[in-house]
């Protein structure tokens, strides 16, 4: 499905602010699989969904989807096969706009824009039956300005645009880090929906090692812009958030023994 | 799909009574205006005037506010149109094919600040003061290297119709009228070119390509997301702006009889006010709303400006002075007002 092949991202080459954000990358991503990105602040986790979308491009190494090389593709035509949830509610939905012409903008996804019709008729049913499944009402709302709805209803509805038109890859970047409780579980919960529903391949980051633990096949752990620890299969299976957190700090304070020292 | 009609019936019919509460507003500021007119002896010269530049507060509304893109381009693009449809007009082509071929020269105008944006990747702002610095020459080129055109006994869209429309109005209402005359025709052919136009630009924003350029202006990085090139986005939406000034220039060409160089002087600032005078009136939601309230905000624009002037009596010598100072009132006025009402707030508790 999706591979990365050494791929590296520097910023401010050259200079005293230089960052290595990703360092000879390599990922495999199989069909269907869900992975959830873990890592802390600054480990590259953005900057590896930056250079997966087009957003960013790699100084070195190779990215392919579904056999293509997509290297060098520019965002947008990339986003025909790839979905995106970010972090901010605000970023994946239009506010000023309607609920049906949100989700017409991307029922056009993976074709181009012409002289139809924004909103069609035809689309209506199919657009009620997506928004039902959410169970949040907003099926009956479809008339309403995104700008008025809370943040957890605009991530659902996110959701729900970026898997519209079946893509092949759904990123979601902490996309319930900005919710409630409340909110965040049932966008969770509608996560594993959609994800389960189409044989989607699905890369998730996060920074709750429940969310890490509860959904997908496999947890990567990203420091420095590599993989440190990859964890899969039947460990996988009976991993648990405190287990996680342990890995996560001895990992820690590895490196604040490392600064110690350097210091004294 | 019976669940979505019953569904859509709630929201439809609360649109319908925003519709309505929008006409109602239409409506009593018509009545408004037409009794300071009235009381201010304003001619009706005014709402011509309003009506030639109306397009042009279109302009900035699809600019500013649809593409949220900060484009001065209307002050070259309006001169652009208004010298190509001039010499057109001059080497005897019809006043129609003079207006399209505006449109077109317009469009190349916003194609120029586009690509300034996307290539260079300089801010509009910056983009749009370079195009309008080029379109000063292109404007002098295009009009044989002369800064003027007179349209005096050429074929306009006014005075094509003019004499026939005269003697009409006078066999009908008598010879009072025949000050008159010109006037009303200004008022009803361009009142009709607005509103053709109008209707087309609604249908296009309500085009998948209109949606994709709306939500450009709103979240550009979403438009990305789902896969559209708001680069083109951008571009087309430039374009169709920047011809609409054009149009607007072809029009107060033939109104006023003459092509200038300097025709866009201060257009931007203008249309600005308009936007914005439409949107305090008549506070629209929907986009067909926001059209009319922009050509609503030009006609207020310019009515207003006549009304000082008649009651001030002032010389034409002044009329920047004036325009700036509507300009200021209606920039200014809706932010005092918020200020007014917070300071009141805090005091009265």
């Amino acid at each position: 499905m999706l591979s990365l092949e050494h791929v590296s991202v520097t910023f401010n080459e050259g200079t005293p602010n230089e960052v290595r954000a990703l360092q000879d990358f390599s990922l495999f991503v199989g069909d269907g699989e869900f992975i959830t990105v873990i890592g802390s602040n600054g480990a590259g986790k953005s900057t590896l969904f930056n250079v997966i979308s087009g957003a960013v491009q790699p100084h070195s190494g190779r990215i392919e989807l579904d056999g293509r090389d997509i290297t060098y593709r520019p965002e947008y035509l990339r986003s025909h096969d790839i979905g995106r949830v970010f972090q901010d509610p605000r970023l994946g939905t239009c506010p000023g706009l309607t609920i049906r012409e949100n989700l017409s903008l991307a029922a056009i996804h993976g074709r181009s824009a012409g002289f139809r019709r924004d909103v069609k008729a035809a689309h209506e049913s199919w657009f009620f039956e997506q928004l039902e499944q959410q169970h949040l009402g907003l099926e009956h709302r479809l008339d309403a300005d995104v700008a008025l709805l809370s943040g957890g209803q605009r991530q659902a509805i996110t959701l729900v645009m970026a898997t519209l038109t079946k893509p092949k890859l759904l990123l979601l970047d902490e996309h319930t880090a900005a919710l409630d409780p409340n909110a965040a579980e049932q966008v969770i919960a509608l996560t594993e929906q959609l994800a389960s529903a189409d044989d989607l391949s699905v890369v998730m980051i996060t920074h709750s090692m429940q969310q890490a633990c509860q959904l997908g096949d496999r947890v990567i752990m990203m420091n420095q812009g590599r993989i440190v620890f990859e964890i899969a299969g039947e460990e996988r299976r009976n991993l648990t958030p405190a287990d996680l957190i342990e890995r996560f700090h001895s990992l820690d304070s590895g490196a604040e023994l490392s600064d110690r020292q350097l210091l004294g | 799909m019976t669940a979505t009609a019953s569904s859509g019936d709630q929201p439809r019919a609360r649109s319908a009574s925003a519709g309505l509460q929008f006409a109602l507003r239409l409506i009593a500021l018509a009545a408004v205006v037409a009794f300071f007119m009235s009381v201010g002896n304003v001619n009706i010269g005014a709402i011509g005037q309003g009506l030639g530049y109306a397009l042009a507060g279109v302009t900035v509304f699809l600019t500013f506010r649809v593409l949220n893109f900060v484009d001065l381009t209307v002050d070259g693009a309006f001169p652009i149109g208004g010298a190509t449809c001039a010499i057109l007009i001059v080497n005897g082509h019809s006043p129609e094919f003079a207006i399209i071929a505006a449109f077109v020269a317009g469009a190349l105008t916003g194609l120029a600040t586009a690509l300034i944006d996307i290539i260079f990747k300089i801010e509009g702002l910056l983009a749009s003061i370079i195009v309008i610095t080029a379109a000063y020459t292109v404007t002098l080129h295009i009009m044989g290297g002369k800064s003027n055109i007179p349209l005096l006994g050429e074929e306009t869209l006014i005075s094509r119709h003019s004499k026939n429309f005269r003697n009409w109005l006078v066999e009908q209402f008598g010879d009072q009228m025949r000050r008159q005359s010109t006037n009303l025709l200004e008022i009803m052919i361009f009142g009709a070119i607005v509103i053709i136009v109008l209707l087309i630009l609604y249908w296009f924003l309500r085009t998948e390509i209109g949606l994709a350029i709306r939500a450009t202006g709103k979240n550009e990085q979403m438009v990305r997301a789902t896969g559209l090139n708001h680069y083109l986005m951008i571009a087309v939406g430039l374009m169709t702006a920047n011809g609409l000034a054009a149009i607007a220039g072809s029009m107060v060409v033939q109104q006023f009889g003459f092509a200038d160089v300097s025709l866009g002087f201060g257009l931007i600032i203008r249309g600005l006010a308009a936007v914005i005078i439409g949107e305090v009136l008549l506070r629209p939601r929907s986009v067909g709303q926001l059209l009319v309230a922009a050509v609503v905000g030009m006609l207020v624009f310019d009515i207003s400006r006549a009304w000082i002037f008649s009651a001030l009596d002032l010389p034409t010598t002044d009329i920047q002075f004036v325009s700036a100072l509507v300009v200021l009132a209606a920039l200014g006025a809706p932010r005092l007002y918020d200020r007014w009402k917070s300071y009141r707030q805090r005091h009265s508790s």
